[in-house]
């Protein structure tokens, strides 16, 4: 190799690396400089298009409410959220605000400290009056609020209405009837249920609605609180006597841990099952052509004199205790929290808000439907995985999962769930 | 090498037909790829995954191009990745040249350090390095993860080039220094010219390791602007919303440099990634 | 004289002090910090609370931990022998002049250069149990029974895993070894084809041998490359179903971000750490002794 050549390749490659190099810093400059502007940092999880566009605009609608502030908004896929979020609330320069999950999810943050009271933005804000007793009381802690619920929906089970009235079914209410439909529908070979259990959590819905329905609302939440326990014979009933024989008469399809759960969709869609235990959102993933083929009903009453709990996941946001900027956070906040930014998104993005004072005109039938299940219920809970800690919940699904795939071992999967809550709610 | 043909001609045809269709096998999974990547989600939701497109899209594409940001993220991946790959192969070959032909005591212990840092999940170096960054004050920047690519890479790359360092006769070199040349002068003009096929293998693992990595990025990037492709890819999986053919459109868009880097380097793999056995 | 004694002596740790600090600050120090907080509990946000060695009961203890390292170990085995096998084969029959060279070499060393997100998304459409082409395939030709879910069954979901793992790493040493094919010397062979030695007995007994330290390598970094695996397994099943695939790497970084358990993650990877270093002293005895013969 000709020294000369060499020589040429390595200033090439070097002069490159330097130009890239400066290239960068140009760019760190122009991000960080804002001209003379305040700057505002939010970072948020709707990753989703359709959110991801809306929040876009909303960010434009800040700007020009405020003149002279740059918002620096950054989109954050998802899952990797949860563990970016770790890095932003122990740095020295947080974000101004963050999106989170209500619930345990929450509360693990504030307990420790890392985020901030809020209880300030609530009463200026009026929210106190406009949001209601139900989200208010999801987002405070020892009588201060640290919390500002956003959105929410409502899980329930769906199912494809030219399938039911190909058969001519009618959407079950109570568990007698449910089996008596999935039997029909078995007997017509049509798999009554599509699951995608690949992540778990789709399984772990069948549990939170098979308990609150069997024992109640306020028994499951204090299991997800760790005060009770998950050997007690009550739960054990709930894996033997109602979703066991669910699964062992094939009522859900085959292989349901191969599937993420949109994956699953294909087999509603197609006509080879006929229903889903879902949330909401199933319609952003259904085939455009088929998704008014779609309805729901409400999870089926097992026993009628206990009360009714739904499952209803509230995202919303927060601001970390530490921020550099808590004045122009909190006006943030309270622009996310606004009827009118409500209302927004309320029609935008089709999802129900928490503000009270937006005008429930501006919901689709099919939100309407969704509200008033929600409001018929006598508890709301968050979904298993955000009504119980990270590990409890890893374990716990684990277990169901393990129960789906050996349906005869519950007392030993109980067993061992049972050490588990023991070992990690009393340490 | 020329091979000795002792077969008949048949049985080499035969050989050969089969060598065809295992390397087509082999590829399978890159044929489904693309094929994926032109068809429409709601096709796939519709009639699954492997049957042949009704119609062929390319709007999966400009949909990854556009949603994906990738005309933003993209860059970004370059200036991070080009400096910490022209760093860490500056740096290791230093330090690989004096591992390679000096004998000084420490010198295992040294390379055992090198080689040590590479069994480590570096998973756990996350939050440890997340610290050190914001106490250094470079949480937020580029400067950051240029840094920690440079460092944790240092380790496989001096492995590789100090084995491959050691197949140079030592002669040359001393005769070099005989004749005067100061030891930097050495490992410029006489080192550095002959490691090049290494350079190369290495540089287009290296590269293809660092483009493609993404938790490095999620804990010491917080600024959307500074993201590289993978976040970007990332954010096409939405929490709702899994467009497949978008998300694999991207997919195959991030790995063009990769695969460019790859053809472009080609011929000097075979040279460059003997480890103790050449020349 | 001594002047260049002096320098001769300076020299090396000259050239390795910036290497060395760089690394020090940024792997070396975590690595030691990490290893300090195997023997902390800490949520990644309180101070860390010194335990001592309570994190490692609890790790002996720990039933998915035992799972995690048995899967592990058969993805070392599996992960060090086909390769090689594949590999030192494919580069036996590409070494000769072949047409279409080229193609062959780059085709099976392609699924290196993509991400391991790629290939794991793509394997997993394969693996689908109702409409992948594994299982198609399958019941085309009649093998219906074989026809399973590869990434849900408990029993095959870590080898099917594996097989992408491997699908990706025989590339690899196919090209490690055609260059080792380069260097073998040409006269043993001449000469012990005019002893009248067969293909068979050149291979094994003068081929071989020479390619023992490519062979070497290979087995070292198989090792220490299957102790790291982490993103497949995390594309593909996150150590489902029920632990069923999980692995040390992926085990450890549930525990540490997910359940916030750093210390004990911390644990997971000392452990990990230490067994890749009984691998790794062995490596490098073996090249000292070698070194210090030749």
């Amino acid at each position: 190799m000709s020294k000369r050549i060499m020589l040429s390749v390595t200033l090439v490659i070097v002069s490159a690396a330097l130009l890239i190099g400066f290239i960068g810093c140009q760019k760190e400059e122009a991000a960080t400089q804002a001209a003379g502007q305040e700057v505002v940092v939010y970072n948020s999880y709707w990753s989703d298009p359709e959110p991801k566009r809306v929040e876009a605009e909303l960010m434009d609608m800040f700007e020009e409410q405020n003149p002279g502030v740059k918002i620096i908004h950054s989109t954050v896929a998802h899952e990797d959220f949860k563990q970016a979020i770790r890095a932003y609330l122990t740095s020295s320069t947080p974000p101004d605000v963050l999106t989170w999950f209500a619930g345990n999810r929450a509360r693990f943050f504030i307990d420790k400290g890392l985020i901030m009271d809020i209880s300030d933005v609530w009463e200026e804000a009026g929210w106190n009056d406009s949001y209601s007793k139900g989200f208010r009381a999801l987002s405070t802690v020892d009588g201060k609020q640290y919390f500002l619920p956003g959105n929410w929906y409502w899980w329930a089970v769906y199912y494809s209405k030219s399938t039911f009235e190909k058969y001519d079914i009618d959407p079950p209410e109570t568990w007698d009837e449910f089996i008596a439909v999935c039997d029909k529908l078995k007997a017509n070979g049509v798999t009554p249920i599509t699951i995608g259990t690949k992540y778990r959590w789709t399984a772990a819905a069948w549990f939170d609605y098979l308990n609150m329905r069997v024992n109640g609302p306020e028994f499951h939440i204090n299991l997800m609180l760790g005060k009770e326990s998950y050997d007690d014979p009550r739960v054990v009933k709930v894996l033997n006597d109602y979703w066991r024989p669910l699964i062992d008469k094939g009522y859900f399809i085959d292989d349901p841990a191969s599937y993420t759960w949109a994956e699953a969709i294909p087999f509603m869609a197609n006509g080879q099952a006929a229903m889903y235990l879902m949330g909401d959102f199933i319609r952003d993933s259904y085939p455009a052509e088929k998704v008014d083929d779609i309805d729901f009903f409400r999870f089926p009453i097992i026993d009628p004199s206990v009360p009714v709990g739904e499952d209803a996941p509230t995202d919303g946001y927060f601001i970390p205790a530490n921020v550099q900027n808590p004045e122009m956070a909190k006006d943030l906040l309270e622009f996310f929290g606004s009827a009118e930014t409500q209302e927004f998104i309320a029609k935008e993005l089709k999802r129900l808000v928490t503000n009270n004072d937006v005008d429930p005109s501006v919901y689709n039938a099919n939100q309407q439907k969704g509200v008033e299940l929600i409001n018929g219920a006598d508890y709301v809970a968050q979904f298993y995985d955000r009504d119980t800690t990270p590990e409890m919940a890893d374990k716990g699904m684990n277990g169901f999962m393990e129960f789906w795939a050996n349906t005869d071992k519950a007392e030993e999967i109980l067993g061992r769930l049972e050490a588990d809550r023991k070992d990690l709610f009393t340490e | 090498m020329a091979k000795k043909s002792e077969l008949p001609l048949f049985l080499r045809a035969l050989l050969y037909l089969l060598l065809i269709i295992v390397t087509l096998v082999w590829l399978v999974p890159v044929i489904v790829a693309l094929i994926t990547s032109l068809r429409t989600n709601d096709d796939i939701l519709l009639r699954g995954f492997l049957v042949l497109p009704k119609s062929i899209s390319l709007q999966s594409f400009a949909d990854a191009w556009n949603r994906g940001g990738l005309q933003y993220y993209i860059p970004n991946s370059f200036i991070i990745t080009i400096p910490s790959l022209v760093l860490t192969l500056f740096l290791s070959s230093l330090g690989a040249y004096a591992l390679a032909h000096f004998r000084f005591r420490g010198r295992y212990f040294f390379y055992f350090m090198f080689v040590g840092g590479t069994m480590l999940p570096f998973q756990i170096l996350l939050l440890p390095v997340f610290r050190l960054s914001d106490a250094l004050g470079i949480y937020d920047t580029y400067i950051a993860l240029i840094a920690i690519h440079t460092a944790f890479q240092l380790g496989f790359c001096t492995f590789v080039l100090r084995n491959y360092m050691m197949t140079v006769p030592g002669q040359i070199l001393e005769a070099a220094r005989i004749d005067g040349c100061s030891e930097i002068g050495i490992w410029w003009k006489i080192m550095m010219p002959l490691t090049i096929p290494s350079f190369a293998a290495i540089a287009t693992l290296e590269f293809t390791w660092i483009f493609n990595d993404y938790l490095w990025p999620l804990i010491l990037i917080r600024t959307a602007e500074k993201m590289p492709v993978t976040s970007g890819l990332a954010i096409l999986q939405g929490q709702y919303v899994q467009d497949w053919t978008v998300i694999i459109s991207g997919a195959l868009i991030a790995t063009v440099p990769t695969l460019a880097v790859f053809i472009f380097l080609q011929r000097y793999f075979i040279e460059g990634l003997t480890l103790g056995s050449n020349k | 004289m001594t002047g260049n004694r002096l320098r001769y002596n300076l020299t090396p740790y000259l050239f390795l002090a910036v290497p060395v600090l760089i690394y020090m600050i940024w792997v070396i120090g975590p690595m030691l910090y990490s290893f300090y907080l195997s023997f902390t509990s800490w949520d990644g946000f309180s101070p860390p609370q010194f335990v001592g060695l309570k994190n490692f009961i609890r790790l002996f203890n720990d039933r998915v931990f035992y799972i995690s390292l048995s899967n592990n170990i058969e993805w070392i085995i599996l992960f060090m022998t086909i390769p090689i096998v594949l590999g030192l084969a494919l580069a036996m029959v590409l070494n000769g002049n072949i047409p279409g060279e080229k193609f062959f070499k780059s085709s099976f060393f392609m699924p290196m250069v993509l991400s391991l997100v790629v290939c794991g998304l793509v394997w997993s459409w394969l693996y689908n149990p109702a409409f992948g082409l594994i299982n198609s395939v399958l019941r085309a030709v009649g093998l219906d029974g074989l026809a399973r879910g590869w990434l849900s069954d408990p029993k095959v979901v870590m080898e099917s895993v594996i097989a992408v793992a491997i699908w990706r790493q025989v590339g690899y040493v196919m090209v490690l070894y055609l260059a080792g094919l380069q260097s073998v010397d040409p006269d043993l062979i001449s000469a012990s084809k005019v002893d009248g030695a067969s293909a068979i007995q050149r291979f094994f007994h003068v081929i071989l041998p020479q390619l023992a330290p490519i062979t070497v390598i290979v087995i070292v970094i198989s090792i220490v490359d299957s102790l790291r695996a982490f993103d497949l397994v995390s594309v593909m099943t996150r150590g489902g179903p029920f632990n069923s695939s999980s692995v040390l790497a992926n085990y450890m970084y549930i525990q540490a971000f997910n359940n916030y358990r750093m210390g004990y993650g911390a644990a997971i990877s000392v452990i990990l750490f230490l067994i890749s270093l009984v691998f790794i002293l062995f490596y490098l005895t073996r090249i000292a002794k070698e070194e210090s013969n030749g």
